[in-house]
């Protein structure tokens, strides 16, 4: 990307936050969100954020590797248990990291 | 007298606010080192990623959004069309419209400037902590309410502001061999697990993922796009189906 395009790229993702977290504050009352919309707008983000970690997990320099010898797949089965058990973010992020390098020196 | 009264008066509700405001502090401070540590990650992902360090300071404090910087991030980088890397935020900041639509009544009595000041700091940990201090039956009541919600959302904008602006600056320094760009992905995923809230959702987190992996060489980085729009029509489908078993 140029460093136009980086700006503009930056400015449009200020818009999309604006735009999300603002929306209900400035619309008021005028609007209700019925419940298949409450669903619906739970279930894009979970899957959007599945949709960017998957790939970094399973694949290898673009080639799958469902495998034990694949150390950020076993660090991410690791950090997502560490996270349901805990709910503790910094923890996941340091239980993953070390797994993750702890891994990558054995394997 | 009747000056003396009113600037009591006025004095007993700055004190609330106050208190009100601290009291937001304490419900949040559980969270802030997270919060921190999260900001650092996406900073360091920033400067990783190849932004120069005036790009990476303008995203922090003008995006404001971890999730959707972070998702940004590796589509920037593999030159995906600005378009696509729009969208793919505006999807992932979707879980802000529940909450600005959950928080937003409470704060129905302010001018429009006002809320849509609130509104841009409304995120993940103000869902959380503030319906328990005011649940719905609070609506009509505005003591304490911008107090209390300041009182979180300043600590989070500090600490994750702190975090990346450190992260940022320490990024030049770790190594490339250490993978920090990895921690970006686990917070990602920590950020997923809770979002997944039922058996609709896991089953369009399942369906995007497997699109996302098989579709990932496709050009402009579409795939992301087509593994959401699967995965989302995957989840709804699903939940249409538990509506009708729940009604039979």
């Amino acid at each position: 990307m140029s460093a136009l395009e980086t700006w503009l790229t930056i400015i449009l993702l200020t818009v999309a936050t604006i735009l999300t977290r603002s929306s209900f504050f400035l619309l008021g009352h005028a609007v209700k969100l019925p419940p298949k919309v409450q669903h619906a707008l739970r279930y894009a983000p979970a899957a959007a954020l599945a949709a960017i970690v998957a790939p970094d997990l399973a694949l290898v320099d673009g080639a799958l590797q469902l495998s034990w010898t694949n150390p950020k797949l076993l660090a991410g089965v690791g950090a997502a248990a560490f996270f349901l058990t805990t709910r503790h973010l910094l923890g996941t992020i340091i239980v993953g990291m070390a797994l993750y390098s702890l891994l990558r020196v054995m394997l | 007298m009747s000056n003396t009264q009113a600037s009591t008066a006025h004095e007993t509700a700055v004190d609330l606010e106050k208190r009100a405001y601290r009291e937001g502090m304490k419900a949040g401070a559980p969270t802030m080192p997270g919060i921190f540590a999260w900001g650092m990650v996406t900073g360091m992902a920033m400067v990783k990623s190849g932004l120069t360090i005036w790009q990476a300071l303008g995203m922090s404090f003008l995006v404001f959004a971890g999730s959707a910087q972070l998702a940004s991030l590796p589509l920037m980088a593999a030159d995906a069309p600005v378009w696509v890397v729009f969208l793919t935020a505006l999807v992932v900041n979707l879980r802000f419209v529940i909450f600005a639509a959950a928080i937003a009544p409470h704060f129905a009595h302010l001018p429009w400037y006002k809320r849509m000041w609130h509104g841009y700091f409304n995120a993940d940990i103000t869902m959380a902590l503030f319906p328990r201090r005011f649940p719905d039956s609070t609506v009509h009541k505005t003591e304490g309410k911008v107090g209390f919600f300041n009182g979180i959302c300043y600590s989070n904008w500090w600490a994750w502001q702190g975090g990346s602006v450190i992260g940022i600056l320490l990024a030049s320094q770790i190594p490339e061999s250490w993978g920090i760009g990895f921690a970006g992905t686990l917070a990602l995923l920590a950020i997923t697990i809770p979002l997944t809230v039922n058996s609709a959702a896991l089953v369009g987190v399942v369906v995007a993922s497997v699109v996302a992996i098989a579709a990932a060489s496709l050009p402009y980085r579409l795939g992301l796009l087509l593994a959401v729009i699967v995965g989302m029509t995957a989840a709804m489908a699903v939940d249409t189906y538990l509506d009708k078993k729940e009604k039979a």
